[in-house]
């Protein structure tokens, strides 16, 4: 739709990807990428996705844009790689702002 | 509930007593008895002694402190408000004085985290207690966990707590004495987890890791509400940065 194109950004300011990338980088994040996982961080994602949000910045391109969008739904992905153990609730707990007093369990 | 030790952070999770009847063979106590100010304090609330002979208010600023400044804390206290657990300080924190080297815990039979008051002493310290009890309580607020009689769903809560609290990291595996390197933190958490649970339930050591070995690989890839496994305040920072700005993210994706 020609409408929603021009309404797109990318997901992320293109600031947030080159910290993100020197972040990735540092031999902080090195190291404990090694104490998590025992292997180097992949940073070049992040250089990667700093130069297309930049580069749609000047030019628009749709071929950036569905790069950006690749990339941040490849992520997504990643962190939802797993079956969870429980049922995720629709609505809060009923008893999480209920008073005190009416909260303590009955004494036997 | 969950707890956390001074010196050795076990954490714990805490869940009610079930009734007793007279004559029966003593029940589990779900660890409850780490906390005996849960069924009233020594000392009456605002009196003299209170304010002389506990530290409830050292503990009462630092908590303040933690929420406010923490990044930690401050992106789990914005996730619960998003998911409708807002945290009201007097209602859904206590300080109180625990027994052993247990520093805190969450007690879902009151939604309450509590915080040992006469265990905590440095405020790091709180930092820490408070982001792995939020983090119990975050998942009680989003997820149907049942606290009491499923171990599956307490051993998952504590390896998340363990994971992303920053109970593992290096310096403080060092500080225990536990020195490794390659996968390190994996094996901290696992046996952090391993050991809230048979501190809380009365359970074979070879069920328990049976338990947590069941639900690691899913767990310890729950990152909510980081996105990532912060290993640090930058990392913590940049984790509440991405929350923040989720609508944009959401939309263009």
């Amino acid at each position: 739709m020609a409408g929603s194109h021009s309404l797109w950004r990318p997901p992320r300011s293109c600031d947030v990807y080159w910290s993100e990338f020197k972040h990735c980088k540092s031999l902080f994040n090195r190291f404990h990428e090694y104490y998590t996982y025992g292997k180097s961080p992949d940073c070049q994602q992040w250089k990667q996705d700093y130069y297309t949000c930049k580069e749609w910045e000047k030019n628009h391109s749709t071929q950036a844009k569905e790069s950006l969008q690749e990339s941040e739904r490849k992520r997504v992905a990643e962190q939802r790689k797993f079956t969870p153990v429980w049922e995720l609730r629709k609505t809060p707990p009923a008893d999480w702002h209920l008073p005190l007093n009416q909260d303590k369990p009955q004494d036997s | 509930m969950a707890q956390s030790r001074a010196e050795e952070d076990d954490y714990r999770n805490k869940q009610p007593m079930h009734e007793q009847q007279h004559g029966e063979p003593k029940q589990e106590d779900y660890g409850y008895s780490l906390y005996p100010e849960r069924s009233g304090s020594k000392y009456k609330q605002g009196s003299i002694g209170e304010s002389l002979f506990t530290f409830k208010h050292k503990c009462h600023i630092m908590l303040q402190f933690a929420m406010d400044t923490s990044p930690y804390a401050k992106l789990l206290l914005a996730a619960m408000r998003t998911s409708g657990c807002a945290v009201h300080k007097d209602r859904h924190f206590s300080c109180e004085d625990c027994d052993g080297t247990v520093s805190g815990g969450f007690d879902a039979a009151t939604s309450q985290i509590v915080l040992c008051q006469n265990n905590i002493h440095q405020q790091a310290h709180m930092n820490r207690v408070v982001t792995h009890e939020l983090i119990h309580a975050f998942d009680h607020c989003r997820a149907r966990v049942d606290w009491f009689t499923d171990f599956r769903h307490l051993a998952c809560s504590e390896i998340r707590a363990a994971n992303l609290s920053g109970d593992c990291s290096f310096v403080n595996e060092v500080s225990r004495f536990n020195f490794g390197l390659k996968e390190h933190h994996q094996e901290c958490v696992r046996s952090r987890a391993l050991r809230s649970i048979l501190a809380v339930r009365k359970v074979s050591r070879e069920e328990a890791e049976r338990v947590v070995d069941e639900v690691f690989d899913s767990c310890f890839r729950d990152h909510a509400p980081f996105g990532r496994i912060p290993h640090s305040k930058k990392d913590a920072k940049f984790a509440y940065r991405d929350f923040e700005n989720r609508d944009r993210y959401y939309a263009n994706l």
